[in-house]
């Protein structure tokens, strides 16, 4: 019974314009976003750069994040992410000079002109001493701190500077050390290269950048699809009709639930074929040993359970309502949660977030270091989606018998 | 006249308390999401446009709830008050709420000593809204789906979010925040091209393209 429901609700999802609208969706960002993407090559000897890394060196990360801090000071805007969101913070005249106190003590520097001056000399520097240099391609924003700070000092003066800022900016103790990136040399390329081959089979860390950018659509679009299936027989009149019925509510809910998801991993697998032939192609002309499976692995370890996830939302508030509440709702979830993750971006640092980013094909050891924290955060999504499908099934079974008839309309009609 | 804001009234009263509800929400809690104080102009621009705006998705497609029922549908269809110009009045309605809260959030931020001009900023955020929201009116319109009406103007909001500037061109939705005006007038444009699209085809065939589908009476 179970198989025959399920293969008749895969046939419904194939007539529904929901389904393949969010199929063009997938396939979209993947062209935009992944379609001409090349794969990472060995680095060669006397190359101009090599990317940047992460010092660990107190002395990079004092200069740097004060030469940032020199910088935004300049701009009189301060990016912070107070709650795990991108915020433009622009101080009052007060706590702007609470920050040019902070910028004397550790650098010496004395007001705006001060600072506008040597930010001025740091890029003229950079960019051979034409004032309209290309300063994006110029080195970070360093400075030397004043004589005499030390690190615990210039970690308290920090700290009161993300005070200042209302926490979550670059001054505070967690975001200080991605302040100094520094460039890498041949060798930490090297390095990040023979990882990306040797630890990942260079198809590992490209299936991990592959599933950022299908998460970020998969966290919303789902709901559509549970949202309008569920609307769907009582549009149809054809609710009452299957209540009657002898199939189980155990059955009929989760083999629609099952179908939903299969059905959305299933374009997701024929859309990572495409960039796994180009790492195979790469791989073998480079006599690298591939993972064949990496995308397959990515694609059931880090999108399916968002999928679970927000199929599972739209199932029980669509069967719990009645409406599109659940649009709205998931809409609002998906929102805090890339937002969240803007900062994190480069990956490592995936927390509790529906949609846990890793936007590089590099970062092995922050994923590797992190993968515990990455897995339970996906076990969690994918039992918090059993359980809401139990709910579902549940309040659909109290359907069935009469006992449970909720919806927003009915509501307020029975108060008249 | 009268009997037009009869047809708000109830829309007022039963069709659209929930999603002003929700928009209200969506503004109350920006301040814990993103700077509202203290915003120069282009940072302003960003919480409008990336924000606020998405309110025209919530309001939009509601006009057309209230005959979501086929045999409702008839019903109303078959009175004497066109219903294109039903339709139109919870329009008007919808977009008369928007614009109010757009206008208290706007005055908010200026309390809130954020410098930008606000007539540009609230008629460039006004035709963004209008946008999304006649991008649903449309679809909505076209296929009678709900869900569609609320899924198109989301995914046009993500494609925007990632590589929107190069694909959507004229109609990027986020230009105020790259200091530029010219694509609000052309999203208004086609706010008004997609909002009479989306009412005719409604009206058209009572329903959308799914009923073409249905048995005709024969006379």
């Amino acid at each position: 019974m179970f198989g025959q429901l399920f293969i008749s609700e895969c046939r419904q999802l194939t007539r529904s314009i929901i389904y393949w609208l969010s199929i063009l969706a997938l396939a979209f960002t993947f062209v935009a976003q992944l379609g001409g993407a090349e794969i990472m090559a060995e680095p060669k000897k006397g190359q101009a750069e090599y990317g940047y890394k992460q010092s660990d060196d107190q002395d990079v990360i004092m200069r740097m994040t004060l030469g940032h801090l020199l910088e935004e000071y300049s701009w009189r805007s301060y990016t912070t992410y107070p709650v795990g969101f991108y915020k433009s913070v622009t101080l009052s005249e007060e706590e702007e000079a609470r920050i040019g106190e902070i910028i004397e003590e550790t650098t010496g520097l004395s007001g705006t002109d001060q600072v506008e001056k040597k930010i001025s000399a740091w890029y003229s520097a950079q960019t051979g001493g034409g004032e309209d240099g290309p300063a994006d391609m110029a080195k970070p924003m360093e400075i030397e701190p004043a004589a005499g700070l030390d690190f615990a000092r210039f970690e308290m003066l920090m700290d009161k500077a993300d005070h200042i800022l209302g926490g979550g900016s670059s001054y505070a103790k967690e975001y200080r050390g991605s302040n100094a990136k520094v460039p890498m040399t041949y060798e930490d390329a090297m390095d990040a290269y023979r990882e990306l081959v040797e630890k990942d089979s260079l198809t590992g860390g490209y299936a991990r950048l592959f599933s950022d950018y299908m998460v970020i659509f998969l966290g919303i679009l789902p709901v559509f699809l549970a949202v309008s299936r569920g609307l769907k027989d009582r549009r149809a009149g054809m609710q009452d009709l299957i209540y009657t019925r002898q199939c189980p509510s155990a059955v009929i809910i989760p083999g629609r639930y099952l179908a939903m998801v299969v059905m959305l991993v299933i374009p997701v697998l024929v859309i990572s074929v495409f960039p796994l032939l180009g790492c195979l192609k790469y791989a073998s002309a480079a006599g690298i040993s591939a993972d064949v499976f990496a995308y397959v692995k990515y694609t059931f370890g880090w999108l399916l359970p968002t999928v679970m996830a927000v199929t599972a939302v739209g199932m029980v508030l669509t069967e719990l309502t009645g409406t599109v509440i659940a649009v709205l709702v998931q809409g609002a979830w998906w929102f805090i949660s890339v937002f969240a993750g803007t900062g994190r971006i480069e990956g490592g640092m995936y927390g509790w977030n529906l949609i846990p980013r890793h936007n590089t094909e590099l970062n092995w050891k922050g994923y590797h270091e992190n993968f515990p924290q990455l897995a339970s955060n996906r076990i969690f999504y994918a039992c918090f989606a059993i359980v809401l499908v139990a709910c579902a099934t549940f309040i659909y079974s109290q359907k069935r018998k009469g006992r449970y008839r909720l919806s927003w309309k009915n509501t307020g009609r029975s108060k008249k | 006249m009268e009997k037009y804001w009869q047809i708000e009234k109830m829309n007022l009263k039963y069709h659209v308390p929930f999603h002003v509800l929700a928009c209200v929400l969506l503004l109350a809690v920006s301040p814990l999401l993103m700077g509202t104080e203290n915003l120069p102009a282009a940072d302003t621009a960003k919480v409008l446009e990336y924000y606020v705006a998405l309110m025209g998705i919530v309001m939009a497609p509601p006009i057309f709830l209230p005959e979501q029922n086929r045999d409702i549908r008839e019903l109303v269809f078959a009175k004497y008050t066109d219903s294109a110009a039903v339709y139109l009045a919870r329009l008007l309605g919808n977009m008369l709420i928007l614009g109010v809260l757009l206008g208290v959030y706007l005055w908010t931020l200026k309390n809130n000593r954020c410098e930008f001009p606000a007539v540009r900023y609230y008629f460039g955020v006004f035709a963004e809204m209008l946008f999304l929201g006649g991008l649903g009116l449309f679809f909505y319109g076209v296929s009678d789906n709900y869900v569609l009406g609320y899924m198109v103007p989301v995914i046009y909001y993500l494609i925007a979010l990632g590589s929107g500037e190069k694909y959507l061109k004229l109609f990027y939705p986020f230009s105020m925040s790259a200091e530029r005006y010219a694509e609000k007038i052309y999203l208004f444009a086609a706010a008004v091209v997609l909002t009479a699209g989306g009412v005719y085809f409604r009206c058209r065939s009572h329903g959308g393209i799914c009923c073409c589908s249905r048995p005709r009476i024969r006379s």
